[in-house]
């Protein structure tokens, strides 16, 4: 027996756009890992990317009318979560720090130390620490040339450049990121 | 080509995903430059540790915001259209809070099941909520702060109380015509959130002492769509035939064409010819 096609994205979020907004749930179990994934690499805290997929759903449950018929899904949501992330990261830095008692046994938020690098010896751990160093916009651009759901084209209109500075910008964030990459290597050997 | 322009290309080449004269010329470039095929295989090591799964994962909270999210957009957007025929009593958002947890738990069980249903990843479906898990007692006890007074039929009873006893709690509450707010609220809450179905039918059946109230007329079409068992739904689309609820008429119209349910389908299209007799 014939088993039905699965609806894609872009038919699943047309639905939501004409009322069925329950296709969001479809859309959420499909893309929130990646999401939150990109995400955690890119604010480098496990809380900040949660509200920030949080945020990003709520943003296409809201403004569900703009999705266009022409539209690709991933791109609008992966745009949607560029802005959300940058609003998310200006407010941090201007709210004072704050530390919540509850928080303080938690392991969510990822901080590394030198100590914890060391016994970690966990090249996840240094990846993100070297992303951690990258300008903010070097790693916007080389996260999103990894997501294979997104064109170079994609990248670039997300990143509001063309697709040759796009792509010139992420071969130098990933020479960048393994020269800081190293660097954390080293340290942490000796 | 140049050393740097093949370089520039290699995660796109690497990844399948340039055109195949490309290809090929990126191919020709690398297989004699000693320096590009050192910067490939640093490229890959690189890419492969990116496209690894973060350090962290998303909890399970994530999805039961998102979830209550959608559930409090569809109670926005599908809510019935005002009537003009008498004035509208002045509702406050206490008067839907119930509702809208309901809802909202409705969703997280609906998207529990939904998953376990149509996933065989175990990954899946051990993220998907339950009851007791720790988050869901924190977000109970988070509300039960936030409102200070939830009495009568409670998301903590939900989690504490057996079947049998809510169903009880329930049809105790059907021998009252005169109940305050709380127990209406609670009745409305059953209805939309509780798991079992004869609860919720017991819900509808106690409401129809209160069917002359149109916040529980109003609470009973926004749930319908939302109902995932036929049963209630047909006891619904009868309470809302009975109380001449000419409000439903918008949710009875598209019930009656896009239900699953055939049976609901019928009702639905029955009571609208009684409602709304000049349609027929």
């Amino acid at each position: 027996m014939l088993e039905a096609t699965p609806a894609t994205d872009h038919a699943l979020m047309l639905a939501v756009r004409n009322g069925r907004l329950e296709a969001m749930g479809e859309l959420f179990e499909r893309h929130h890992g990646a999401l939150f994934g990109f995400l955690f690499k890119l604010l480098g805290e496990r809380t900040a990317a949660e509200d920030v997929a949080q945020i990003v759903f709520e943003r296409m449950l809201k403004y569900r009318h703009t999705y266009r018929e022409e539209g690709h899904f991933a791109a609008w949501m992966y745009h949607m979560a560029r802005r959300c992330a940058a609003d998310q990261a200006r407010r941090s830095a201007r709210a004072p720090a704050a530390t919540d008692p509850a928080q303080l046994d938690a392991t969510d938020n990822f901080q590394p130390a030198a100590a914890e690098l060391a016994a970690a010896r966990d090249d996840r751990v240094l990846l993100q620490a070297a992303l951690d160093k990258l300008e903010p916009a070097d790693r916007e651009v080389l996260l999103l040339s990894r997501l294979q759901e997104l064109s170079f084209a994609e990248v670039a209109a997300i990143m509001e450049c063309s697709a040759g500075a796009a792509r010139v910008r992420a071969h130098r964030a990933m020479q960048a990121l393994r020269a800081h990459f190293f660097q954390l290597q080293q340290k942490v050997a000796s | 080509m140049k050393c740097e322009a093949v370089q520039e290309r290699m995660m796109e080449w690497m990844d399948g995903r340039v055109a195949p004269d490309l290809a090929n010329e990126l191919k020709a470039h690398v297989d004699v430059c000693p320096g590009c095929q050192a910067e490939l295989a640093a490229t890959r090591r690189f890419a492969n540790l990116l496209d690894r799964p973060p350090i962290a994962a998303p909890s399970s909270a994530l999805r039961q915001r998102v979830f209550a999210s959608i559930a409090q957009e569809m109670t926005g957007a599908s809510a019935p259209a005002p009537r003009t025929d008498r004035p509208r009593p002045v509702r406050t958002w206490r008067t839907f809070f119930p509702l809208l947890q309901g809802l909202g738990a409705c969703a997280l069980l609906a998207g529990g099941y939904w998953l376990g249903a149509r996933r065989s990843n175990p990954v899946a479906a051990s993220a998907a909520p339950s009851p007791s898990a720790p988050a869901t007692q924190q977000q109970v006890a988070e509300i039960r702060q936030q409102l200070g007074q939830l009495v009568g039929y409670t998301l903590d009873q939900q989690q504490h109380s057996s079947t049998d006893q809510r169903l009880q709690a329930v049809l105790r509450t059907a021998a009252q015509p005169n109940a305050d707010q709380n127990v209406i609220d609670g009745l409305i809450t059953a209805l939309a959130m509780d798991p079992c179905v004869n609860v919720r039918l017991s819900a509808v059946q106690a409401l129809y002492a209160h069917a002359s109230r149109e916040d529980v007329r109003t609470a009973i079409s926004v749930s319908l769509p939302r109902e995932p068992s036929p049963l209630v739904q047909l006891a619904m689309i009868d309470f809302l035939t009975a109380a001449q609820d000419r409000a439903a008429v918008p949710v009875l119209t598209k019930l009656s064409s896009t239900a699953d349910d055939p049976s609901v389908k019928d009702a639905a299209g029955r009571a609208l010819a009684q409602l709304e007799p000049s349609h027929f």
